[in-house]
């Protein structure tokens, strides 16, 4: 491990006070011995920099698949208090509100192995890739439908089925969207991309459950040992990262105005309550309900290809959930005992909320909430439910994925894109993208390990395991 | 005058150098334009970026900010920039042609520009940065 850093469990340990200057808490972050082989001396500087900033509460956090971004780290959970704390577009990033969703069907491994035309399909009718463009028709009075009620929107307009809203994060929308404060730029680039799914680690999976953990929490989640899924993995495209973009300027001038000491730009903020942090937190909230809605137009496509292949109903494929893991929130959460609403940033992180929990849907009240998380192209992925240690520990907060141990750079250099390819054909997954190099720059060896990743979550407690599932096909950007 | 893609685990980080601060920017926007589009760029079409800002880091970041939103929102695809800055004030004429599937998927979407350990240095053999684009 690095120097300076502490050991505290099992897979704990304490970035403590004084590791750069300005630390008003430790940080704390979940690891196993094996996996902080990978860790940065980078990320763990930016996990320290995240306690510098006013109002954070109990420590600033970080997840096993932390690594180095920029402002907080990858894998970074922190909570401020709504009074005295800051919200930051550095604990949230770009991409607001990447996230990603598992539809289940009734089709088995049998069904769907081998079918090239399927992942054709797919590729043909799902947007993906740089210039993509949507053949929806999205007027300006849609695109605030999106950015006001999200997938609510999108159900509204027939992609989806009222089901589906119960099994979003947040209903599919956040409340407390804020359109004004989504400038005209980010608009315009919102408008021809609703319902693309991108590039870099953006996909759509056919996959299939490999392994149980947990038959009861995978009962109640509709997942059985054979069954194919589809997974989608986007955010807000263009829209949220404008609107990050904008908000980054505007807080740079808010984080002097309100003499808020910062150790990197890229962790501009403001208080919560000022007007400057309230627009960020409306315009942040309008993009995360476009990436709803984004997903569930996705979700729409793919479930019609399903369809007109297989012959199988549209509502034989529910919402298993969607998932956001690029978010700020307003949360209550238990401190010292009291019920306290605190602004959480989670930045490569899932929500992972335990059993009891507000805002879960009845029939899953007694298990917690599923967390999905994915795993790189030809790796598993994962189902893990919530859990009253997260909401104890982690402010109801999991990882979100694998986690790059491996630059693009290098990728490109060791990895050939066809040879990828080839295979994972040989292990029976079918892939298509627009470009060999997307393939190198997101291959299975870029990453952590995705078990490791889980295992140590599981261990931890801060959310278990129910179901692994493994890729037949994907379609990338 | 140059710019190199240096290991960065999770996102592409540039090293730029140049004799001036004019080809300073200029070789991070081909870079930028590189990643996301690829080397088969040409000319043809014309597009002119004036700004104005608070400090030369934010000026960057904000030209290359720019670029992102013109070459999505039109669909062009830039090969070459005409850079003129005066003090906080930039001007810069972008040659492009439009997004062509066959020539431009290679590359990656550029989400943003990030400005952690966005410095600008100067000593006598000119201009330098590293600078991280958010993939």
């Amino acid at each position: 491990m690095l120097e300076g850093i502490n050991r505290v469990g099992m897979h704990e340990w304490e970035v403590p006070v004084g590791y750069v200057p300005g630390m008003r808490v430790a940080g704390r972050f979940f690891l196993s011995e094996s996996l902080a082989k990978t860790l940065e001396p980078g990320a763990v500087r930016q996990l320290a920099n995240v306690a510098t900033l006013p109002g954070i509460l109990n420590h600033a956090l970080a997840m096993p698949d932390i690594h180095w971004g920029y402002g907080f780290p990858i894998g970074g959970v922190a909570a401020f208090s709504v009074e005295k704390g800051v919200i930051s577009p550095g604990g949230v990033g770009f991409d607001i509100n990447c996230g990603v969703r598992l539809l289940s069907t009734p089709l088995l491994h049998k069904d769907v192995s081998g079918r090239r035309d399927l992942i054709d399909e797919l590729f043909r009718t799902v947007p993906t890739g740089v210039g993509a463009k949507s053949s929806l028709k999205v007027s300006s009075q849609s695109l605030d439908g999106m950015m006001i009620k999200g997938a609510r929107w999108a159900v509204s307009e027939g992609y989806g089925v009222e089901r589906d809203l119960m099994r979003c994060e947040e209903g599919g929308y956040m409340k407390t969207a804020d359109t004004r404060s989504v400038s005209a730029k980010a608009k315009q680039r919102g408008i021809p991309q609703g319902g693309t799914l991108g590039s870099g680690n953006h996909f759509l999976e056919i996959q299939e459950v490999r392994e149980i953990f947990d038959p009861d929490a995978a009962r109640a989640f509709g997942l059985s040992l054979g069954q194919v899924c589809c997974m989608i993995h986007c955010g807000s495209r263009g829209l949220g990262h404008q609107v990050c973009t904008d908000h980054l300027k505007i807080l740079e001038s808010a984080t002097k105005k309100y003499h808020i000491t910062i150790p990197d730009r890229q962790l501009a903020c403001a208080p919560v309550t000022s007007p400057e942090g309230k627009a960020y937190f409306g315009a942040m909230a309008a993009s995360a309900n476009y990436a709803w809605a984004n997903r569930q137009i996705i979700s729409h496509t793919a479930r019609q290809v399903l369809s007109k292949i297989f012959g199988i109903g549209y509502e034989e494929m529910p919402l298993v959930y969607d998932v956001a893991h690029n978010v700020a929130k307003i949360e209550e959460h238990t401190l010292d005992g009291k019920g306290v609403e605190v602004c959480v940033h989670r930045k490569g992180a899932t929500r992972a909320f335990g059993p009891g929990t507000r805002d879960l849907p009845g029939d899953l009240m007694s298990i917690g909430q599923p967390v999905i998380i994915p795993g790189s192209m030809g790796t598993s992925s994962y189902v893990l439910h919530g859990t009253r240690l997260a909401m104890d520990r982690t402010f109801g907060s999991t990882c979100h994925g694998a986690g790059r141990i491996m630059s693009r750079t290098q990728a490109k250099k060791s990895l050939n894109g066809r040879e990828i390819i080839a295979n994972l054909l040989k292990e029976g997954i079918i892939v298509r993208a627009h470009s060999e190099n997307a393939i190198a720059d997101e291959a299975p060896g870029v990453y952590k390990p995705s078990d490791e990743v889980v295992n140590v979550v599981h261990e931890v407690g801060i959310s278990r395991l129910v179901a692994r599932l493994s890729p037949l096909g994907v379609i990338k950007g | 005058m140059s710019f190199e893609e240096i290991p960065h685990t999770a996102d592409v980080k540039i090293h730029a150098s140049a004799p001036t601060l004019e080809e300073l920017f200029s070789e991070t926007f081909k870079a930028l334009m590189q990643v996301m589009y690829g080397t088969s760029r040409h000319g043809g079409t014309t597009r002119v970026i004036r700004l104005e800002s608070t400090d030369t880091e934010s000026l960057l970041a904000d030209f290359l900010s720019e670029v992102l939103f013109v070459s999505e929102v039109e669909g062009l695809v830039f090969s070459g920039a005409g850079i003129r800055i005066n003090g906080l004030f930039l001007v810069a004429e972008l040659d492009g042609e439009p997004f062509d599937p066959a020539r431009h998927s290679g590359g990656t979407e550029v989400k943003g520009i990030s400005y952690s350990g966005l410095d600008i240095l100067h000593d006598a053999n000119g201009y330098m940065l590293d600078i991280i684009f958010d993939v």
